[in-house]
């Protein structure tokens, strides 16, 4: 970068902040947000799980989750999950080539919202920020206390959001061709929810 | 050239007219569905609203605010006055790290300032991965709304694009193995790009984090897999609070396309290890919109699309024929403050039904400001003629009892005698292009009531 475009950068955020403070009108109240209650229940979360194209099963924990899992995805080859023995070896500093072939991802959800069937999926929980999106198919564990009414309740829950983390409500899809549904666009092609 | 002007090369495929009309209907009966299932919506427009209008009334704190905490979390923070800087910007980024591989995910900012020829320009290879964006980067189009960028294209014309661009066969219209065709065709450009670019749904000022929301996952994919992420922001984005994301998160998606939420709502706080994570805010123009009173409301937008949705004009008219980056009611009153003279003709491109101020989840007084504009073209002497003269016409005759009950008379006996060549002209009477007038009555109320009341 040239010292001249340095200037001509640094000038823009005064004379931006200049403008703002010039231009904003009179100060009016920050509202606090209430609560606004609502239903927390499985059967919700479930049920609009369902809606959006997720899938819940139940299971026992801590009993191994590989004998549900052969049922489910009886194709996965290559898995990838902190959670079982023998997966495939990713971390954060996995190269992309090996992350392209996972087949399926088997991580933990930390918090359900059952208005929207969401799942907190912080960076911790994720072995590389792209897994949860770059596997074929995607299955959080969930445990069935874990889950809120609404999106307030889930925000007022998090720590924090880390570096990194997301609300993961079923899997990817679009309806960017005529307005039809299609499941599977860019990220998983699926997504299971196991409820313990 | 004007709105109407260029709504009549679409309106002239009728079939195709009354389908994306019945599409986007179909859109905003989605929209109430979800939305009447929320108890306390409107609490949470009203809360939405507030919420913006606050911001808004201290945007340089937060603004400040935002821009230490993101530092502090590792981010490299650019700012941006204007288009060019913006692009200029961005560029530099992508050249410091020798890359010519970018993608990048739904963005209207980029689209506002014209990212794309600029680094296409400069031998960059920029994709767009959202599938619509996707559709009508291959086909050399702008995007026709907010959230539905291809709406104006039938799965005919997707299916020759990819058949073109994709090699997928022809004739083949099914938007499902359309949709595989793109994901494997997108999956080879998301693996090998260096550099990836995002648009902003929400920056959140006290934790210097900012949130994308996306169906697809192709923000997501494409951000994690590359080294370098830049994530571009128009200003009015910030929210002061984590938690106020609650109450946006619940309303962006069902006001947009009636989901319960975006399949990903994620939020990008620090780089992560060993990689590069960019803001650039930008203003390009809404400082300037800050400082009018009247129109200042148009910065609490969040880009949902629900205005356009229901209103009866983008319905019937295209998003391609407003000509601006943002079509619809919102475009229209967005429009005017980059460019008063090229968009005089958006503010008129509305019933003024109001049914985009129902809808908006932020509370904007869009028709409010449709109106305004129209005082503030008028004033600015950027209203055709014709209408000028006959509206400051129409304005002394409908104040003068005795004047309306003379125009009455002469118009009832004028409409019978007067040719239909005049009666119908284009240049007089543009409103009559596609109307039948009224067989005139014989006689007016007032006559019909004075008569009456005798017997
Ligand atoms: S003006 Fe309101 S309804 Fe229109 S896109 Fe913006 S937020 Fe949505």
């Amino acid at each position: 970068m040239t010292h001249q475009h340095i200037n001509k950068v640094t000038s823009s955020r005064e004379n931006i902040l200049a403008a703002a403070q010039a231009n904003k009108p009179a100060e009016t109240p920050l509202p606090t947000v209430p609560d606004f209650g609502g239903d927390a229940s499985v059967e919700r979360f479930t049920q609009v799980l369902a809606g959006i194209g997720g899938r819940a099963v139940w299971v026992q924990r801590p009993q191994p989750l590989e004998p549900v899992l052969a049922q489910l995805f009886p194709e996965a080859r290559r898995i990838a999950s902190p959670l079982l023995a023998g997966a495939v070896d990713i971390n954060a500093q996995t190269p992309t080539a090996l992350l392209a072939e996972i087949d399926l991802a088997v991580l933990e959800g930390e918090i359900g919202v059952a208005e929207n069937g969401a799942i907190w999926l912080p960076e911790a929980n994720m072995l590389h920020r792209a897994l949860p999106t770059v596997t074929q198919h995607l299955v959080l564990v969930l445990d069935h206390r874990c889950i809120v009414a609404t999106m307030h309740q889930a925000y007022a829950r998090l720590p924090g959001t880390g570096g990194y983390g997301a609300f993961v409500a079923g899997p990817s899809k679009t309806a960017d061709i005529e307005q039809s549904l299609v499941i599977g666009a860019h990220g998983a092609r699926s997504l299971v929810v196991l409820l313990y | 050239m004007t709105h109407a002007l260029r709504a009549s090369t679409f309106v002239a495929d009728a079939e195709r007219t009354s389908w994306h009309d019945e599409t986007l209907w179909f859109v905003r009966q989605k929209r109430d569905k979800a939305v009447y299932a929320v108890p306390e919506f409107q609490e949470l427009r009203e809360l939405a609203s507030q919420i913006k209008e606050h911001t808004l009334s201290r945007l340089d704190e937060y603004l400040m605010q935002f821009e230490a905490k993101a530092q502090r979390n590792g981010v490299q923070v650019h700012w941006a006055a204007n288009a060019q800087e913006h692009n200029d910007i961005v560029l530099d980024i992508i050249r410091r790290h020798g890359a010519t591989r970018v993608v990048k995910s739904k963005s209207m900012l980029t689209e506002e300032c014209h990212l794309n020829p600029h680094l296409t320009g400069h031998g960059i290879e920029v994709i767009d991965t959202d599938l619509g964006e996707r559709i009508i980067q291959l086909r050399e189009e702008a995007p026709s709304h907010l959230v539905l960028p291809a709406i104006h294209l039938k799965k005919e014309d997707v299916s020759d694009t990819f058949h073109l661009h994709l090699g997928t066969e022809k004739g083949n219209h099914d938007p499902q193995q359309l949709t595989e065709a793109a994901r494997q065709h997108l999956r080879a450009k998301f693996l090998a790009a260096e550099v990836a670019i995002s648009g902003v749904n929400f920056a959140v000022a006290e934790t210097g984090g900012v949130v994308i929301c996306t169906n697809e996952g192709n923000a997501d994919l494409g951000v994690n897999l590359a080294r370098v992420h830049i994530a571009c922001m128009g200003l009015e984005k910030l929210v002061p609070r984590l938690t106020d994301l609650g109450v946006f998160t619940r309303l962006l998606a069902r006001s947009a396309t009636g989901q319960p939420v975006t399949t990903y709502t994620s939020h990008y706080t620090k780089p992560a290890a060993g990689k590069e994570l960019h803001l650039v805010i930008v203003d390009n123009g809404r400082t300037q919109q800050l400082g009018r009173p009247d129109f200042r409301a148009s910065l609490k937008c969040i880009r949902c699309g629900a205005c356009m949705n229901t209103c009866p004009v983008y319905r019937r008219s295209g998003g391609h024929s407003y000509d601006f980056t943002v079509p619809g009611p919102i475009g229209a009153i967005l429009s005017p403050n980059i460019d008063l003279k090229k968009h005089s003709s958006l503010p008129f491109a509305s019933t003024l039904c109001g049914s985009c101020t129902d809808v908006c989840p932020v509370k904007i007084d869009i028709h409010t400001q449709l109106y305004k504009w129209r005082q503030v073209l008028a004033e600015a002497g950027e209203i055709p003629a014709a209408k000028k003269w006959s509206l400051q016409f129409m304005g002394r005759l409908l104040a003068s009892p005795t004047a309306f009950g003379i125009g009455g008379r002469v118009a009832r006996t004028g409409l019978r005698l007067l040719p239909y060549r005049l009666t119908h002209s284009k240049t007089f009477n543009a409103w009559a292009v596609a109307r039948e007038l009224p067989e005139p009555p014989k006689q007016s109320f007032r006559e019909w009531y004075r008569e009456t009341g005798k017997v």
